[in-house]
């Protein structure tokens, strides 16, 4: 019964965190190590978390009082891609593809940003190698990537949230492929069902 | 500068096996997808031709990934060594890639395997490769043996033991 109460309370927890369900057990003091990792972030039809971060683009890195912060952008279409790190080839594929295509993934008036645990130094020169045209935002602790239920273990997972100009998500791909060409399309399409509003 | 670019692409070929432990590819021991993919003349090539018969080497690639450049030279190696006995398989990405840019990069570089072109993302959604360069060896018997990624893998024991040699 008193392992059933403990069980409730980490059940609890995992409906308004996103933190892995290791660390909550532990934080309950749970008897028995749970073997899976457990994510949860927004869902679709619910607002996004507001969260502020330094960035970097191919030519600068942004002041400290001028930190990206979500909740500025309300009225456009925002993209968020969490990505595992900078200079790796799954990480360049998909920034080189968003890159690439970017007029026709995304379009002049959608706000994307890519973001991932590294430095801002190595965010500006990812950024500068490949000519990436959006921010890339630096969340070391990945304290964002948390809230988003995209934490890794060295740098966060592979995701992607669209997010609607009324702050909403609209679209999310927890284990974006940055590989298949379908993921791509699948963001496309997200990402002008949001601008229609 | 353009030297200076690939050099920081480069660096990818160390990073990309940090980054491939932390996401997933297919598992070893799991049975390797027979999935059907069109080569780049369109012909499907179904791999259960191979897989479960014979032992394959699978290099998820694309032209423009360093890491795949750098291990070029040693498929070819392993290639020399094994062919034989060995099915050897590039599967192009097709990410911010063309039909026709493969098609001259395949024809420029005599790429040391048999390219299929996955325009739907079928085998990237079969095996999920976490990054470019990531490679799959199976066993005669279909079961995954090694995956990795990076410039700098040693598939020689790998392919030792599929081969029995």
């Amino acid at each position: 019964m008193r392992d059933m109460a403990r069980l409730s309370g980490v059940l609890a927890l995992l409906a308004t965190t996103a933190v892995p369900l290791a660390a909550q057990a532990a934080a309950q003091g749970a008897r028995h190590t749970p073997t899976a990792v457990i994510v949860s972030g927004p869902d679709v039809g619910s607002a996004a978390p507001d969260f502020r971060l330094p960035w970097a683009t191919r030519d600068s890195i942004g002041s400290v009082d001028n930190d990206f912060v979500l909740k500025a952008h309300r009225g456009k279409t925002v993209v968020l891609a969490f990505y595992p790190a900078d200079f790796t080839s799954g990480c360049t594929a998909e920034m080189k593809a968003f890159t690439d295509r970017y007029a026709e993934l995304f379009g002049d008036d959608v706000v994307v940003v890519g973001i991932s645990a590294d430095s801002l130094g190595s965010h500006q020169r990812f950024a500068a190698t490949l000519g990436v045209p959006f921010k890339l935002l630096s969340d070391p602790d990945q304290r964002v990537a948390r809230r988003y239920g995209s934490k890794g273990t060295t740098g966060p997972k592979r995701t992607v949230y669209v997010i609607d100009g009324a702050g909403n998500v609209r679209y999310r791909d927890m284990r974006f492929g940055a590989l298949d060409p379908k993921a791509y399309d699948a963001l496309k399409l997200a990402v002008q069902n949001a601008r229609r509003g | 500068m353009r030297r200076a670019a690939a050099m920081m692409i480069g660096l990818a070929a160390v990073a990309s096996t940090l980054a491939a432990q932390d996401e997933e590819g297919i598992a070893v021991g799991a049975l390797a997808p027979a999935v059907t993919v069109p080569d780049l003349a369109g012909r499907p090539v179904d791999l259960s031709r191979w897989l479960g018969q014979r032992p394959v080497l699978l290099e998820f690639w694309a032209t423009w990934c360093t890491s795949c450049q750098a291990m070029m030279p040693r498929l070819a190696a392993m290639k020399q060594k094994f062919g034989d006995a060995v099915k050897f398989i590039g599967v192009n990405v097709t990410v911010s890639e063309t039909r026709a840019g493969v098609e001259a990069y395949v024809r420029e570089h005599r790429v040391p395997f048999q390219t299929l072109y996955d325009a739907e993302g079928v085998a990237a959604r079969a095996y999920n490769p976490p990054a470019t360069s990531y490679i799959v060896i199976v066993d005669r018997r279909g079961r995954v043996v090694y995956t990795g990624a990076g410039g700098t893998q040693n598939l020689e024991p790998a392919l030792r033991q599929v081969t029995g040699r």
